[in-house]
């Protein structure tokens, strides 16, 4: 069979810094992989022994393909991702990817609203990158916790991106959740435009909810846990609906971002 | 003279340049690894299972990490063999290696119908049984369990089929060593072992079994030591090849279920970590052939057994 591209990386961390209380930025000297997509992801191995033996997913959060840097952001969610994040600056990844498809139709006239519950902000920074780059209309509302768990304003304006922020605890931003500002935005917006969600499953299917009666589109990036991340597993899947059926669809390889009306929400 | 091909084998019929497989359920169609890595290094490889209807799967959460392992509960999720016809084989011949077809049944009638349609599909280089798969209610391990049941489904798919036939054992079994004889018996050409052992991961907070399926096999370097013994112990029971699994991700891996018996090593988990794992062993052997100055890994076969304990 034809090969179709490098699939392993040894990529140089440049830096490991705490971004929020609990989120690692990891940023890499990564020539192989500056080309992905927003909304594609790698697979980070955490070490060299066999505990912990999988590779984690990890989304690409930035890419500068000029500098041949990219970024991966994550948050500290269990043993794994905790070992992740004692790498230091000067050490050598080991990264397979990119992997998956990403956010379809980036480069679209009408608006484009990202919609990010915490950490899931991660893959769709870089997608409201590159509209910014391409001077293309987008929002981005985002939700956390708390203050200290989320980034600092400068980190978004830094790169051109007027994040409109709620948390929890009002403590940046209004109190409240990002779905209410979405329902809020989406009162002062004339449909066409489309959604770009990443999130919590209760809040994806709220942002679905709310798009439905705008006709707008909407493509959810989901997570999973994954074994190969490359398809072979079905280790990954996540149910869908096709017309009345419901079939089983790996996350990996036909996402991770899907039609956000073909996701099945478990009630 | 050095032999040009120090890797190659006849396994039951199956012409292979190399004794690793990549295991089923663990290489999808061989297709998904294709697209990134040069599939030749494999000596065979054995497709996901596939059975008579096509099977939705479990419920997720389908994959657990566990020391050293992970369990999965994936419950053969596939096509159906109308879709293998179809949509598969016409591709077959791009992998560039033999194919082993995993076929799977909820009754014998099943696995013997399944046998006989792939009897006549020349880009399939012979048919593993799975009888060892612990993530489904029916089929799977039920039938492997017991040596009288292996014996009769062997004999039936034995009739239907005419190429190299495998047999793949779980330590479910009463007596594994039971089973594999009755397999041979019943005509099998070589056994593959070991399946994934069935196990279980609590979520606490959920107060509830993690997998969907509660229940799922686990495989990784956790198994391998269950798994040299299985082949230890099965290669003095038969004479058919040995084909031995479990928890591979090295030269020096395969080289233990080797010296234990087998003719030729699986590899599945490993690949999830490393997709070039292939490449790795096979040069890991080479290298190794070379420092010990043989001419042949099959001069290795089985050779533990030489120790003075073992006689």
């Amino acid at each position: 069979m034809e090969q179709t591209g490098e699939l392993a990386h040894r990529c140089l961390l440049l830096e490991n810094r705490e971004l929020a209380e609990g989120w690692h930025l990891f940023e890499l000297q990564a020539e192989g992989l500056v080309h992905a997509d927003p909304g594609q992801f790698v697979q980070l191995r955490i070490g060299s022994a066999t505990d912990p033996l999988l590779r984690r997913p990890l989304s690409i959060h930035y890419a500068d393909a000029q500098r041949g840097r990219l970024r991966l952001l994550f948050q500290i969610a269990g043993s794994g991702t905790a070992l992740a994040a004692q790498f230091r600056a000067g050490e050598e990844l080991d990264l397979l990817g990119p992997f998956g498809r990403g956010f379809p139709h980036l480069d679209e006239k009408a608006p484009a609203i990202f919609v990010g519950g915490g950490i899931g902000m991660a893959p769709l920074f870089f997608a409201a990158a590159v509209r910014r780059g391409a001077g293309l209309p987008f929002k981005f509302l985002l939700g956390g916790r708390a203050d200290a768990q989320l980034p600092p304003d400068e980190y978004f304006r830094s790169h051109g991106i007027e994040a409109q922020i709620v948390t929890d605890d009002g403590s940046r931003g209004d109190r409240g959740s990002v779905t209410l500002l979405l329902e809020r935005s989406l009162e002062n917006l004339s449909p066409p435009y489309r959604i770009h969600a990443c999130g919590p499953m209760a809040m994806l299917s709220r942002v679905v909810e709310l798009a439905r009666p705008a006709g707008a589109a909407v493509h959810l990036s989901l997570e999973s846990r994954m074994a190969c991340g490359i398809g072979a597993c079905l280790g990954c899947v996540h149910p869908f609906y096709r017309g009345e059926q419901i079939e089983y669809r790996r996350v990996c390889l036909e996402g991770p971002v899907f039609d956000g009306e073909e996701v099945v929400f478990e009630k | 003279m050095k032999n040009s091909a120090p890797l190659a084998l006849d396994l039951a019929g199956i012409k292979m340049n190399s004794p690793l497989v990549a295991a089923s359920g663990c290489y999808g169609y061989g297709f998904e690894y294709g697209t990134w890595v040069d599939l030749r290094e494999w000596g065979a490889i054995a497709l996901q299972g596939t059975t008579l209807h096509p099977r939705e799967g479990n419920r997720p959460p389908r994959l657990a990490e566990t020391p050293s392992g992970m369990l999965n509960a994936v419950g053969l999720q596939n096509p159906g063999i109308k879709h293998f016809l179809q949509e598969v084989r016409p591709r077959l011949g791009e992998l560039g290696c033999p194919v082993i077809a995993n076929i799977a049944g909820e009754s014998v009638a099943e696995y013997r119908e399944l046998a006989a349609i792939l009897d006549g599909v020349d880009e399939v280089s012979a048919v593993e049984i799975n009888i060892s798969c612990p993530n489904v209610r029916l089929g799977g391990i039920s039938f492997g369990r017991d040596p009288v049941a292996v014996g009769e489904l062997v004999s039936a798919v034995r009739g239907t089929y005419r190429g190299p036939l495998i047999v793949k054992l779980s330590m479910e079994a009463s007596d594994l060593v039971a089973v594999g004889r009755a397999a041979e018996s019943a005509g099998a050409d070589a056994l593959s072992l070991i399946n994934t052992l069935k196990g279980m991961v609590i979520d606490i907070a959920a107060r509830r079994p993690f997998l969907g399926n509660l229940t799922g096999g686990l495989s990784g370097p956790a198994i391998r030591p269950v798994a040299v013994r299985a082949v230890w112990e099965m290669a003095v029971a038969v004479r058919i090849p040995l084909i031995g699994m479990g928890g591979i991700a090295s030269a020096e891996d395969a080289l233990q279920f080797i010296l234990a018996g087998a003719s030729a090593v699986a590899v599945g988990t490993a690949n999830f970590i490393d997709p070039h794992i292939a490449r790795e062993i096979n040069s890991g052997l080479r290298r190794f052939l070379e420092q010990e100055g043989l001419d042949h890994y099959s001069e290795l076969i089985g050779a533990a057994r030489d120790c003075p304990e073992s006689r």
